[in-house]
């Protein structure tokens, strides 16, 4: 059994490269790339693309996905354009274009965003939900909320109600949800997070893995029995992706659907313990022109 | 609901908004859809269609409110790219860079501010008669509130 303080120790790049390398990926270093997603309730996608272009901006198509692109050159922030503020278009790194994508027929559902803020998930799902049905976004810090109440304000989303609240207690709600959306707190990875080596350790990871079940569990509550959960975290660490996973299916009866998108199939076995074979349903992406990151789709089990 | 609509009014618009799903919350103003309705808690944070906030007996309309007044026929000015570009860093509009003008031209109204592409970028209050202006480089509409400021918020 290993103490709270031997998990405290294990830290540093070597000590995270190290387990890179046992789950059989090499470490290299990967900048940010900058990307955008048109937002299709607020515009026609060819139309802000040519006003972009117009501007010198010079787009790429992100290949696995839609109304993603990456930001090749811009002589200025695309994040003070008339296009932007006016809502055509939001800022959103490319793998964090994934998770909302991954759900089926969400126009005119019931939706919970459960740990929303910033708001780049809410404002792409009522894109795809192209402003039908209600989406309900939490947040547990009230800051983070003004921040998530800007992004729809300036993209000019009306299907969305706002909560604080602590994700963990959205049963408190008393709503079924068709779709649930769980892109989880996460450690994060080093990617976006140029300092984080330095200030990350296994404990932070185990604390983290450890919220999000809760956080699991109380999705399991309110899902409807044919709804969608979608679980996804910026995280490499086995212990909040592939191992929560198989936690869950185990201990809240869920299974894993298969998805088609960006990324690996996700590991069946971590530092030699065997897991569920379904996990390799999961998408982990290791950062390449994308951030790192993890991705799964689940339902609850059906009896029959 | 009286704010909302004395608001609007200034800008000559007939926009008309269902009473029934217009919600307070505090000093904020938002309008909501029946399935919003249905759903809605007390204790919400933010819903629906933001219209605006009341601060010390001022309604300051939500950039959503001025969009949904844009489409409808209202006091607006159109103008140029680089006019709507200075307009959203907080600049007032003068008179050659506009051009278009619909509805009220006269010194005191309100009046939207749209580009070219017809997208509201805010409002303002015209501060001469226009049709008494000839030279070009006079201020003609102060600005009062442009979409420059959710980048302002964020600082």
């Amino acid at each position: 059994m290993t103490t709270v303080l031997e998990l405290s120790l294990m830290s540093g790049k070597k000590f995270f490269v190290r387990r890179y390398e046992e789950l059989g990926w090499i470490y290299d270093e990967f900048e940010s790339k900058l990307a955008i997603r048109v937002n299709t309730m607020n515009t026609e996608k060819v139309y802000v693309l040519e006003r972009l272009k117009s501007r010198g901006i010079v787009l790429e198509k992100i290949p696995f996905l839609e109304n993603g692109y990456w930001v090749s050159r811009s002589e200025f922030s695309v994040g003070a354009t008339s296009e932007y503020l006016s809502g055509l278009y939001s800022i959103q790194e490319a793998a964090a274009q994934i998770p909302a994508t991954l759900f089926t027929g969400l126009e005119n559902k019931i939706v919970l965003d459960a740990c929303a803020a910033p708001g780049g998930k809410t404002v792409q799902l009522a894109d795809l939900m192209q402003n039908t049905g209600v989406i309900i976004a939490l947040d547990v810090k009230r800051r983070r909320l003004a921040a998530l109440s800007n992004q729809l304000e300036r993209c000019r989303v009306k299907n969305t109600i706002v909560y604080q609240m602590d994700a963990r207690e959205s049963s408190r709600l008393k709503i079924k949800f068709d779709r649930i959306l769980l892109d989880v707190p996460c450690s994060g990875n080093y990617v976006t997070d140029k300092g984080w080596f330095g200030k990350r350790t296994l404990k932070d990871v185990k604390i983290n893995a450890e919220l999000q079940r809760q956080i699991m569990t109380e999705a399991v509550k309110i899902v409807k029995d044919n709804g969608e959960i979608v679980y996804a975290t910026c995280s490499l660490e086995p212990e909040e992706n592939e191992l929560n996973i198989d936690w869950a299916i185990k201990a809240l009866n869920l299974q894993i659907e298969e998805i088609y998108c960006h990324g690996e199939k996700a590991l069946t076995n971590i530092f030699g313990k065997e897991l569920d074979g379904s996990i390799e349903k999961c998408r982990r992406i290791w950062p390449g022109p994308t951030q790192g990151f993890f991705v799964c789709k689940l339902k609850k089990r059906s009896c029959g | 609901m009286k704010p909302v609509e004395n608001f609007i009014s200034q800008f000559k618009a007939s926009v008309i908004l269902d009473e029934s799903l217009i919600v307070k919350k505090q000093n904020r103003y938002f309008l909501l859809n029946e399935d919003l309705k249905r759903e809605i808690r007390k204790d919400f944070f933010y819903a629906g269609a933001y219209l605006g906030k009341i601060k010390d007996a001022i309604f300051f309309p939500s950039f959503i409110l001025l969009a949904k007044i844009g489409k409808e026929k209202a006091n607006k000015i159109i103008v140029d790219e680089k006019t709507a570009w200075l307009f959203i860093c907080g600049r007032d509009v003068f008179k050659r860079g506009i051009l278009k003008v619909m509805g009220s031209k006269r010194k005191g109204d309100y009046t939207l501010i749209v580009n070219e592409h017809d997208e509201c970028l805010g409002f303002g209050k015209i501060l001469r008669n226009m049709n008494k202006v000839k030279d070009e480089n006079k201020v003609i509409v102060k600005n009062i509130s442009d979409i420059g400021d959710f980048l302002r918020r964020e600082k």
